[in-house]
């Protein structure tokens, strides 16, 4: 009788056990979720304000007509992606052409000094630092997630249920955002 | 400690505390109850129901208007506003806090607010003057850190406490001194509840500061480690808060009630004594841990005080 208890204590623990594993997967993956719509919305952000921000360059320096191009192709790869890989690549091509853009926009003083592209550019260094800001976030959920995936024995949880672990979002030129926020 | 384990080992010591303050209850009821005729814990214990409910809903309020904090918008305070919305998202909450301003110019900050999504961060003219971006995001990321620890509302819950525990404890000191007539249940028992009233009447509220005092602690420390987290910059919190130990000046719209909601205690002079009973009502820990523990985490020193 007594080995009868036993077991059926195991048991009940077993499933407790088992219960709360998949729910604390269950919350990491809609946190991780969570965490790239985040991104997300700040991109949206971005791309947003690109339109504006080419059309007051182009007022000024019409004839770079190749690095207007690029960023409206940036945006518009930014507006289509589906997922953390598209995404951040849009992201990393957004960031490159932009400041190509700036780069364009530094020979003119005159636009320089528009209260318009200072509030613009202001907006976007603004955006920036949020889209930093939520990418740290969901880099931390997912490392959260990815290891407790992959930790014996929650690894056999997620393993029979389908948890699959998600990628980072990196931008190549991490380190190297400085041309967004340029000096003045 | 790596920052999780000093995570883990802070929840537990919350749920020690939380249990300690439990226990402190029940020993006081109990007292009561035996102590006296069961109506007198009766009423008692109506009054200290009533008031801990009125307080509790009112919190948020009462804590804005006792500091003398106001809402702001981002157009009033776009800077300090940004660094905010920055540290909300960093932090993954869904709904940036409301900012208030204290028009004071000693630099301080708390938050306030029964949930994550009715949370409000304040800080004072003083703190954004006195401090680069890079501190001031420290600060609100700490700010924060205890808006999504839920520590707001577990302060919150433990400053009711405190106050319910302190007006049954006052009430029973006057019915033990005025009502004395009422209480001859048999003779022995009368002249002994007198002292053991009295006693738990004092110690009562004594005990559940201390608790109240531990808990907010521990928290500081804690919240110091999510900031880290958070902003991914250990140093420029050590900076802040070496600005406010270097700072002397005294908050004026503060009272002890509200003491263990700031970034540091308003009410300390940084420089001066410590209390005689080792720190033991202190609602902070002294800057100078804290600082060394950000050193820690983030290997760096920074440069001492002339």
């Amino acid at each position: 009788m007594l080995v009868v208890w036993i077991i059926l204590a195991l048991v009940v623990v077993a499933v407790l056990w088992l219960v709360f594993t998949y729910n604390r997967l269950v919350r990491l993956r809609n946190e991780s979720s969570q965490g790239f719509s985040g991104i997300d919305i700040q991109l949206k952000r971005r791309a947003d304000l690109i339109p504006n921000l080419v059309e007051s360059v182009k007022a000024y320096a019409a004839h770079e007509q190749g690095v207007f191009d690029e960023v409206s192709e940036a945006r518009s790869r930014t507006l289509s992606a589906q997922g953390v890989g598209e995404a951040s690549d849009a992201a990393g091509r957004t960031t490159a052409a932009l400041g190509r853009l700036f780069a364009v926009a530094e020979a003119y003083p005159q636009l320089r000094a528009s209260e318009n592209f200072q509030r613009l550019q202001e907006e976007l260094a603004d955006t920036e630092d949020k889209i930093a800001a939520a990418r740290r976030y969901y880099n931390t959920v997912v490392q959260q997630y990815n290891t407790a995936q992959q930790t014996f024995p929650a690894s056999l949880v997620a393993g029979t249920f389908g948890f699959t672990p998600r990628d980072f979002f990196r931008l190549d030129d991490d380190g190297d955002r400085a041309p967004v926020s340029v000096s003045m | 400690m790596t920052l999780q384990q000093q995570i883990r080992a802070n929840r537990l010591r919350t749920l020690v505390v939380l249990l300690g303050f439990g226990a402190l209850c029940g020993v006081f009821v109990a007292i009561v109850y035996y102590a006296y005729q069961p109506g007198v814990a009766g009423f008692i214990g109506i009054i200290a129901i009533v008031y801990g409910l009125i307080s509790w809903f009112a919190a948020g309020s009462m804590i804005a208007a006792a500091s003398g904090a106001h809402p702001v918008t981002k157009e009033q305070q776009p800077r300090v506003y940004r660094l905010l919305e920055n540290v909300s998202i960093a932090a993954g909450l869904r709904k940036t806090p409301d900012l208030y301003w204290v028009d004071d110019s000693s630099p301080n900050a708390f938050a306030a607010g029964r949930d994550p999504d009715h949370a409000y961060v304040a800080v004072t003219s003083g703190i954004v003057e006195l401090m680069d971006d890079r501190e001031l995001e420290g600060v609100l990321a700490h700010e924060v850190s205890h808006v999504r620890n839920r520590d707001v509302r577990l302060m919150s819950l433990a400053a009711v406490l405190v106050g319910v525990i302190a007006l049954a404890a006052d009430l029973l000191m006057r019915i033990t001194i005025f009502g004395g007539g009422d209480d001859e249940r048999d003779g022995g028992l009368g002249g002994l509840a007198v002292i053991v009233g009295l006693v738990a009447a004092v110690l009562a509220p004594i005990g559940a500061s201390l608790l109240q005092m531990s808990l907010s602690r521990r928290r500081e420390y804690l919240a110091d480690a999510s900031a880290v987290e958070i902003t991914g910059d250990a140093e420029g919190l050590a900076r802040a808060l070496a600005a406010l130990r270097d700072d002397t000046q005294p908050l004026r719209t503060v009272t002890r009630a509200t003491a263990h909601l700031y970034i540091e205690s308003p009410l300390r002079d940084h420089k001066g004594l410590r209390s005689s009973l080792g720190g033991m009502f202190d609602t902070h820990p002294p800057l100078e841990d804290r600082i060394a523990r950000l050193e820690q985490m983030g290997g760096f020193t920074l440069p001492q005080p002339a």
